[in-house]
């Protein structure tokens, strides 16, 4: 450490200074290290072109790592490949290659790139560009997006090589447009997926059905091309791309790039109040370690969790070390910031101008942002593949890298940090997705007759095709004539189908304080309960009323107030199952997958007390009743267990139990917590039992509560593990919740309910 | 799983019962031809791809359609010359010759040019000797589109130039559509096009309340069409007759695409009489200023200087100051001429109007303001 600018020299350095910080030490709850691991590469294969093979001279590249040379080699053998590699370790090369290579040896030859957002595809053109140029090969890579100007788009369609969009671009402009790509897709070779990973839930689920609609239009033409797709590290990615495009692959996943040392530190903030189990802010933890890092000249990424803990802990690193780096050398980067701006960042943290970034997931993804030497995580990202993701941020090929782990207090983050080997023992979740959720495959079977007629003998997806298209047909969508069915409506069917959104109409809220201002939006699900008429809703840290829910225009009114209350709406929620598909019984427990239909009714709302929350009013909800026909999975409690316990005790038990299980399901699950709803009933109407219900909040089911039916038993063993490992005394919001809603007693009612049915079992 | 069927019926259910109606027209027609169809004077007919139905009228000339006589459009297609070399960038294109013009309506299923529009009726009318002549095809079901595309073709073959109204970004695209489609890829070159949008634009826009076909013919090209079923309605018409069978839904389409393309031989004659700088006396003293002065422009762009000129002429006599926009921009013409004796009466009579003239341009804007304050100031 130079003793004069306080700056470390490596980071090594840094971390031998931090293990002499009893202070800080204390909060280390575990300390991994993965060794530095050198390069292992190959020679280029001897079938390279000689012009590629001089251009990546130019670029210093005169060996490939293993896993470059095995996915070149495989794309050159016929096979549909998808590459499984860290952040920064050359995957990009995986696919360029054979792309390239075709590319010189035939003019004629088109590939289409696709990716998850535009700053990918543009980084990704760049970079294509430079290769080409130093081919001296007349290989032309555009964009085509919403950005592209009309003037150049024909330009594009016609003569360009390599097309890099994305699946929405594909879905609503190029596919129901196909015939003006007559070019390209007569002759497209490969098509490249990257960010394989991203593509998972619903989004996934939708982007599976647009590269069903992609292929046809490929057959029609009568080209075949070859799937050449990249992923981070996931569970299962070679079974996820074979779902994701519907043929089987050959999976790459010998990495041979080097990695230099590594450090993971599990930091737990300190507990501040023993008897409610509550610990120091997570948020000031992380920033006290950034800031450590950055003065010390250390260039560090932040992560966190939400756009609005991104600017608070902005402002307060900014504030921080203003003297030291000023303001201008620490940024923000999140959804939201304009094109130019993120660019701009972009490049200073490649130059080393930028030290320091706070960001939402949204550098999870692989923009080029050059290799940073160390990474804050505040809170854990909510899956050990996006954890791995945004760790990778540091690293770099030579020297150590660290990563700090800082836990909040929500029990997912608490039960990893207590049980670290669980995160490092297991690989990560796997990607799934349900490309034949009936409305998603209904809606894109619209989509792909508009493009071309179906005919009988023709398949999409795993259901029944005919069965659909004579359903659509009488809907009177699709029109049959013969063995032929025709689309034959005015509409332009992909216009209404958003890939991206779970529940498509969201509502609106619109501030009336000072004219009309849009301030932000709630889904469908959450509507009901947070903005009906008389709730506080809050924005930014401001109370606003709701004046008004405009419900069939799905727009809310609100007004600026500053009271000293919150309110909560009760919801009742009624499930019924409609087929039961699955079904395990182990004496003590049954449990079933199937279909449910969810109804849910807000009832009643309370106005309770900010800090001593007491009851001070209430008032009716009068709002329509949302249904909800899914997937679920749920199980229910014997007879003998029930009998152990009164009514009371199993409704506290089973609330705890429901709240330590929500967190932990998506653990094994790549998807929003949001994504997964969990409701214990003392008495469920299907089972007349004490029952746990899961169900897909998503219309049709996304295939998370298929998962969690098949790891159930995991699930209830880490349950156990995290109430029992938690350091509270009777409940506190890391397990079963705050004394204030399970009672006195809910942590031990909760694990005794555990407890009797894994020794029932 | 439960299956498929019972899921889809619950997807019913939710979606608020699906109205039932007879499922009548899923068998496909045959060979014979319901009779209401031959009471409208449609006939079957076929070629190697198959079947559909062909309506076919002739026009002995002289045949008036309106103010223009049909008959003239022999010596008016050459005129048509400058429009045509506007439109097609190809240097190549012949001169429009009237017995190589295909006058084209087509009505779609939909709206955009999007791969899943089809063109359910192809309505075009040619030229013979002394005949003006309409054919109108019309598919009874999506099968029959590739038996109709080939009629079509056969007849683009010796023609130079689609005569349309938005033809070049609406009917033709989706034509090309439609051939990809069926497997065809058209060699050779392209056809001409005679968009008569654009020009109606140029000359219309601001003195009609819309440049649709329809309210540029009764305004401007006499023609009273009577109970008219809009073409927006054809969709509509032809979805109900796929469900039913029944042709009468159709009857109004025909006759809509039947007066559309006519009307389009009717504004080859009128805007080629324009070049001509036949432009009719009555025009020349009942239009709106504003109309003489856009008409002149234009015909200054297609090269006919002369006939322009007679035009801005006419509007120094002009009482009918409207806005003023127009005499505010031949103001400027005449500056830029060097002609100042004729652009300061054209200045004063500006600077009295009490609103600036109706203009998105901020300079001119701006120097209405100069103008009017100098001369309030003198």
């Amino acid at each position: 450490m130079n003793p004069y600018t306080e700056k470390a020299e490596s980071v090594e350095e840094w971390l031998s200074l931090l293990r002499k910080k009893p202070e800080l030490m204390e909060n280390v709850t575990h300390w991994h290290t993965q060794p530095a691991r050198p390069a292992r590469t190959v020679p280029l294969p001897d079938f390279i072109h000689n012009k590629l093979a001089y251009a990546l001279g130019q670029k210093g590249i005169t060996q490939l790592y293993t896993h470059q040379a095995a996915s070149f080699r495989a794309v050159q053998g016929g096979r549909h490949v998808v590459t499984v590699t860290p952040t920064a370790s050359g995957k990009t090369l995986c696919y360029n290659l054979p792309v390239l290579q075709t590319l010189l040896n035939d003019d004629t030859a088109r590939a289409l790139y696709l990716f998850p957002t535009k700053a990918l595809a543009q980084d990704q053109v760049a970079e294509l560009q430079e290769l080409a140029n130093l081919m001296e090969a007349d290989i032309k890579t555009h964009t085509y997006d919403g950005d592209t100007p009309p003037t150049v788009r024909q330009a594009i369609r016609n003569a360009g090589h390599i097309v890099v969009t994305n699946p929405d671009m594909l879905h609503s402009a190029i596919l129901p447009h196909h015939t003006k790509w007559v070019k390209l897709f007569e002759n497209i070779k490969y098509i490249i997926i990257d960010e394989l990973h991203a593509y998972r839930g619903v989004f996934g689920s939708h982007v599976a059905n647009v590269i069903r609609r992609l292929k046809r239009i490929c057959r029609f033409y009568g080209s075949e091309p070859q799937f050449l797709c990249a992923s981070a590290t996931i569970r299962n990615p070679q079974e996820h791309a074979e779902r994701l495009i519907g043929e089987s692959v050959a999976l790459v996943d010998d990495n041979g790039a080097p990695a230099g040392e590594k450090h993971m530190v599990f930091y737990n903030p300190p507990v501040v109040n023993q008897q409610l189990g509550i610990r120091r802010s997570s948020v000031l933890e992380s920033q006290k370690l950034a800031a450590l890092l950055l003065k010390s000249g250390i260039q560090t990424i932040v992560f966190a969790r939400s756009r609005v803990r991104v600017e608070i802990l902005l402002t307060y690193l900014q504030e921080l070390v203003k003297r030291e780096l000023g303001t201008k050398s620490i940024r923000g980067y999140r959804g939201g910031y304009l094109p130019k701006l993120r660019r701009e960042i972009e490049r200073g943290l490649r130059n080393g101008e930028i030290r320091g970034v706070v960001s939402t997931n949204a550098l999870e993804l692989g923009i080029d942002i050059g290799q940073l030497q160390a990474c804050v995580l505040n809170g854990y990202p909510g899956s050990i593949a996006s954890t791995w993701q945004q760790s990778g941020r540091a690293g770099r090929r030579h020297g150590s890298s660290v990563t700090f782990l800082v836990a909040s207090s929500n029990p997912l983050d608490q039960y990893l940090i207590q049980n670290p080997d669980y995160f490092l023992g297991r690989p990560p979740e796997e990607a799934r997705i349900h490309p034949d959720n009936l409305l998603i495959l209904l809606d894109h079977i619209k989509c792909a007759a508009y493009e071309l007629p179906f005919e009988q003998g023709d398949s999409f997806g795993e259901e029944k095709l005919v069965d659909l298209l004579e359903f659509l047909a009488e809907e009177k969508v699709l029109h049959q004539v013969g063995t032929r069915w025709y689309w034959m409506e005015q509409a332009f069917p992909a216009h209404n189908i958003s890939l991206r959104s779970a529940a498509q109409e969201n509502f609106i809220i619109i501030d009336m304080t000072e004219g009309h201002r849009v301030i932000g939006e709630v889904d469908r699900f959450g509507a009901p309960t947070l903005i009906h008429e008389e709730a506080i809703y809050l924005h930014e840290g401001v109370q606003y009323q709701v004046e008004k829910l405009d419900y069939p225009e799905k727009k809310a009114y609100v007004r600026e107030v500053n009271v000293d209350y919150f309110t909560d709406a009760n919801l009742a929620v009624e499930l019924q199952v409609l087929h039961v598909d699955l079904e395990t019984n182990s004496g003590s427990l049954v449990r079933q997958y199937g279909e449910l239909s969810v109804r849910s009714k807000p009832t009643i709302f309370k106005k309770i007390r900010l800090r001593t929350h007491e009851n001070i009013g209430s008032g009716p909800i009068h709002l329509p009743e949302e249904e909800l026909q899914t997937t679920g999975y749920w199980f229910s409690f014997s007879e003998e267990e029930t009998a152990k316990r009164s009514a009371n005790d199993m409704q506290m038990a089973l609330l705890g139990l429901a709240n330590v299980l929500v967190h932990l399901a998506p653990l094994h699950l790549m998807c929003d917590p949001m994504d997964i709803r969990v409701v214990p009933q003392v008495k469920a109407l299907h089972t007349k039992r004490p029952t746990i219900y899961f169900y897909d909040r998503y219309p049709g089911g996304i295939g998370l509560s298929q998962r969690l039916y098949e790891i159930h038993g995991d699930l209830l063993e880490e349950a156990e593990r995290l109430i029992q490992g938690c350091g509270c005394l009777s409940g506190c919001p890391a397990c079963v919740g705050p004394i204030e809603e399970v009672g006195l007693l809910g942590k031990e009612l909760s694990l005794s309910l555990l407890q009797g049915t894994r020794s029932g079992s | 799983m439960s299956g498929l069927k019972e899921r889809l019926g619950r997807l019913r259910a939710a979606s608020a019962a699906a109205p039932e109606a007879p499922k009548a027209a899923a068998s496909v027609p045959d060979g014979s031809l319901h009779p209401k169809f031959a009471s409208m004077g449609v006939e079957l007919y076929e070629n190697e791809y198959g079947a559909f139905l062909l309506r076919r009228m002739i026009f002995p000339f002289p045949y008036r359609h309106g103010h223009h006589d049909l008959i003239d459009l022999a010596g008016c297609a050459a005129r048509l010359t400058p429009i045509a070399a506007r439109q097609n960038r190809a240097a190549d294109t012949p001169a429009p010759h009237a017995n190589q013009l295909l006058f084209l309506d087509t009505e779609t299923t939909g709206l955009g040019v999007g791969t899943g529009n089809v063109p359910f009726m192809i309505g075009f009318g040619y030229c013979t000797e002394h005949t003006f002549v309409v054919e109108q095809t019309l598919i009874r079901h999506p099968g029959e589109e590739k038996a109709m595309l080939a009629y079509l073709l056969s007849h683009l073959k010796d023609k130079t130039h689609l005569v349309t109204y938005n033809g070049r970004t609406f009917d033709w695209p989706v034509l090309v559509n439609r051939f990809i489609l069926n497997g065809w890829r058209r060699s050779g070159p392209e056809p001409g096009h005679l968009d008569f949008l654009h020009p109606s634009r140029a000359l219309w826009k601001n003195t009609l309340p819309s440049c649709r076909l329809g309210t540029v013919e009764e305004s401007r090209l006499g023609i009273r069409r009577g109970h008219d079923v809009p073409g927006s309605m054809a969709p509509v018409l032809y979805v109900q007759y796929l469900n039913d069978g029944n042709p009468e839904h159709l009857h109004g389409v025909y006759v809509h695409n039947e007066k559309d393309v006519l009307t389009l031989a009717s504004l080859a004659v009128h805007f080629g009489q324009l070049l001509d700088g036949n432009s009719g006396d009555a025009w020349l003293s009942e239009a709106p200023a504003e109309e003489l002065f856009r008409t002149a422009c234009w015909l200054e762009q297609h090269g006919s200087a002369e006939h322009a000129e007679r035009l801005f002429e006419q509007l120094a006599v002009r009482e009918d100051f409207g806005d003023g926009g127009w005499a505010f921009a031949l103001a400027a013409r005449y500056k830029r001429a060097g002609r100042h004796d004729r652009a300061l009466p054209l200045w004063k009579q500006t600077a009295k109007q009490p609103k600036p003239p109706h203009c998105r341009s901020s300079t001119r804007m701006w120097s209405w303001r100069c103008i009017t304050s100098i001369a309030r100031g003198s």
